[in-house]
């Protein structure tokens, strides 16, 4: 039986980034460094909280604050854990990567400079907003903290702001929020129709809904769990409604992609996780339903991958393809499945992050992104190649990587379930992957240079502030994949945690 | 029953009235006007329910700042800056009227009729409570046919501000209990989106010469 302890570590580790977000966007007007050092500052705060939290968890604690407003079981520190372990190396890239000339001749250096404290600020916000949003046990402020996740990232999106980055900027705050509006009107719902059950306000406090959740009507419980799914799914990248994804993680900035695609959906796939799951046991044929949504997500995310040039286009679509795992994988219902899908939210987003983080660094050298003008760079930077490959492998789930263990679990779980078409579409979309990330390494570090329209001077390596960051999150990728015991503890804490809830 | 029944159905109608003239008005201008009226409209409608739910009262004062004052005031700003005149919609002025009327009698008829399938508590949908319901889908209903049948960035901005004025309102009947800061937060939130949605439009009429949504197409695949 866990037990449950107030613990100032609750709104410490979002409100540290918060404050530290706002000293980098207030200091770094004076100077730009001063910025750079909250940001670092604020980052390492939330990943120092994360780790005392998950020596909480671990030891079989909840941790509540501000009443019981903010929880964190093992769920949630798994989560928070995932955000920051992912917010710190991006923002650690982002140092040396905003200060590289070239990235921004188009608008001038003196506008960029001027932009960047707004920059720090608002990167350390959205890291806050997401980490809030898996802390928080109350299910409207859950959708304020997904929501408040867009507004803090909308203008990261458009931080070049050219017409590429606009478009998907203004795309992005569009079909986002009116997207969320469904889970708002989801959570209003489900909120007042457990105030029969729960006194007073604890009819807002998820862990409280859990239990009721089987208790409200009918009718009101499909529309729920319909626009919950339309809500958290549209952040998700859950095919169809993934058309913002590929067009924001490609056109912002490499270290705010690597925070789109590595842990923002993943966040929604959590409040998805969170709100569905409630009503697994009353509703049994959600669970399949739910497993086909998955199954068209990763088949279409892996298609359109196939046709793209762009590299930023490709990750972003195999984004929306490797969602479909998590997705499925909680769809399963069973306690490997939801192990399993976890265990791929945790590696997908090591993997993710790595690759937008590589083709930042090819960004950096070569100032170009596309495969076709791209080629023969392995030689001049093998650590980049390396760390590429490594993030490639892993999402298409090849042994010895990280990626290879967690889709196993999936194919595995949709064994044991006895649903072999599942298994047969995650099968069949992993060579997919395999297919379009090897191409693209292949177009990009093998073969001969073809710097068409890229820069002329010969690309090199990038500094180590670039691939420091990049070579850690390639080492977890393969850590994990050697040694997939690691994580064990706090999954199979996250996992029994669902799993006994719907098998009760 | 405590309700002024007459007082909250006109104030319904009329309020259905201003989201056709939000959606229709070819002046951006006058649209924004007719949002802002619509906006203290609803205002009026919470005062009116606030009568059996003194709660309320701090509702509505949310509602003016953030839908009434704030709001507005951005979109006239933006409007000044991009030219008042909309880019022409998918549809010509007549046929989407047309689909507006047919849109909104037909689905106020069917929310009106079905609403209880939606409803979380047997309050939810008694007397005027079913009325305000139904009232609010409907206008969510037409935000979304705006944000889907224009071409104009900034009347697609109105569509979603008349969408999120639709939740404001169902909240009177479905959550009436909700705790002050869950509403300030929800208000807020859509407002700071509405400011940034407009000065990314600011944005694309700088470097496009246009609001029109049809000239985003960079990015597509």
């Amino acid at each position: 039986m866990e037990h449950s302890i107030p613990s100032n570590l609750t709104y410490l580790v979002f409100l540290a980034p918060a404050v530290a977000g706002l000293l980098a966007w207030l200091s770094g007007r004076v100077r730009r460094a001063f910025a750079e050092v909250f940001a670092v500052l604020g980052a390492s705060a939330a990943f120092a909280a994360s780790l005392a939290i998950v020596g909480q968890a671990l030891q079989g604690r909840v941790l509540t604050g501000w009443g019981l407003e903010l929880r964190v079981d093992s769920l949630s520190a798994l989560m928070v854990l995932l955000i920051s372990g992912v917010g710190l190396p991006a923002t650690l890239f982002a140092i040396r990567y905003l200060r590289h000339r070239r990235l921004y001749d188009s608008q001038g250096r003196d506008i960029t400079d001027a932009r960047l404290p707004s920059f720090y600020g608002l990167f350390l916000l959205f890291l806050a907003t997401m980490l809030w949003g898996c802390v928080t046990n109350n299910i409207i402020m859950l959708y304020v903290s997904v929501e408040a996740t867009t507004i803090a990232s909308g203008l990261l999106v458009a931080f070049y702001w050219d017409r590429r980055a606009l478009e998907a900027a203004y795309k992005y705050l569009m079909l986002l929020t009116v997207g969320i509006t469904f889970a708002l009107f989801a959570a209003v719902l489900l909120y007042a129709s457990a105030t029969p059950y729960l006194p007073g306000v604890s009819a807002l406090l998820i862990s409280e809904l859990r239990g009721v959740a089987g208790l409200i009507p009918r009718s009101v419980a499909l529309f729920v769990i319909a626009f919950f799914i339309v809500g958290f799914g549209t952040k998700a990248g859950i095919a169809p409604f993934h058309p913002w994804l590929p067009d924001a993680h490609a056109e912002a900035p490499s270290p705010v992609s690597a925070l789109l695609s590595g842990v923002m959906i993943k966040m929604a796939a959590y409040a998805l996780a969170r709100t569905i799951t409630m009503f697994f046991p009353v509703y049994a044929p959600l669970t399949t339903f739910i497993v086909i949504v998955g199954g068209f997500t990763m088949l279409l995310g892996g298609v359109m991958s196939l046709a793209q040039d762009d590299l930023k286009r490709l990750l972003a679509y195999s984004s929306v393809s490797q969602m479909g795992y998590v997705i499925m994988g909680l769809g399963f219902g069973t306690y490997l499945g939801i192990y399993g899908g976890l265990f791929h939210l945790l590696t997908h987003a090591l993997a993710k992050a790595l690759l937008f983080l590589s083709v930042g660094a090819v960004i950096y050298a070569t100032s170009g992104r596309a495969m076709s003008q791209l080629g023969g760079l392995g030689k001049q930077m093998p650590i980049t190649a390396a760390c590429f490959f490594v993030g490639a492998f892993s999402i298409s789930g090849l042994p010895p990587f990280a990626g290879f263990m967690s889709k196993l679990t999936i194919v595995l779980a949709g064994a044991d379930a006895g649903m072999w078409g599942a298994v047969g579409v995650a099968i069949f979309s992993s060579l997919l992957t395999l297919v379009v990330v090897v191409r693209a390494g292949q177009a990009v570090f093998w073969g001969m240079p073809k710097f068409g329209v890229v820069a002329a001077q010969s690309p090199r390596e990038v500094p180590a502030s670039l691939w420091v960051p990049m070579a850690a999150l390639a080492l977890l990728s393969v850590l994990l994949g050697v040694y997939p015991q690691l994580a064990y503890p706090l999954l199979n804490q996250a996992a029994a945690n669902i799993a006994g809830f719907i098998s009760h | 029953m405590p309700y002024n029944e007459r007082l909250i159905e006109t104030l319904s109608m009329v309020m259905i009235i201003t989201s056709i003239a939000a959606v229709e008005s070819q002046d951006l201008r006058r649209a924004a006007v007719a949002y802002c009226l619509q906006a203290l409209l609803i205002c009026g409608l919470i005062l009116a329910f606030a009568v059996g739910n003194p709660a309320l009262y701090l509702w509505a004062a949310v509602a003016l700042t953030t839908k009434a004052v704030l709001t507005p005031w951005f979109l006239l700003r933006c409007i000044a800056k991009t030219g008042a005149r909309e880019v022409q919609a998918i549809l010509g002025f007549g046929p989407s009227v047309v689909i507006a009327s047919v849109l909104l009698f037909s689905f106020y008829r069917l929310t009106h009729t079905y609403v209880h399938a939606l409803a979380p508590t047997p309050g939810a949908v008694a007397g005027v409570f079913r009325t305000n319901l139904a009232v609010a889908l409907t206008v969510f209903v037409l935000g979304l046919y705006a944000i889907l049948s224009r071409r104009d960035a900034i009347k697609t901005v109105i569509g979603l501000c008349l969408l999120e004025n639709a939740v404001h309102l169902s909240l009177v009947s479905l959550a009436p209990g909700l705790k002050e800061t869950a509403l300030i937060g929800i208000a807020t939130e859509v407002v700071v989106t509405v400011y940034l949605l407009l000065y990314i439009i600011a944005g694309i009429r700088e470097k496009l010469g246009t609001t029109d949504t049809f000239a985003l197409s960079e990015l597509h695949w």
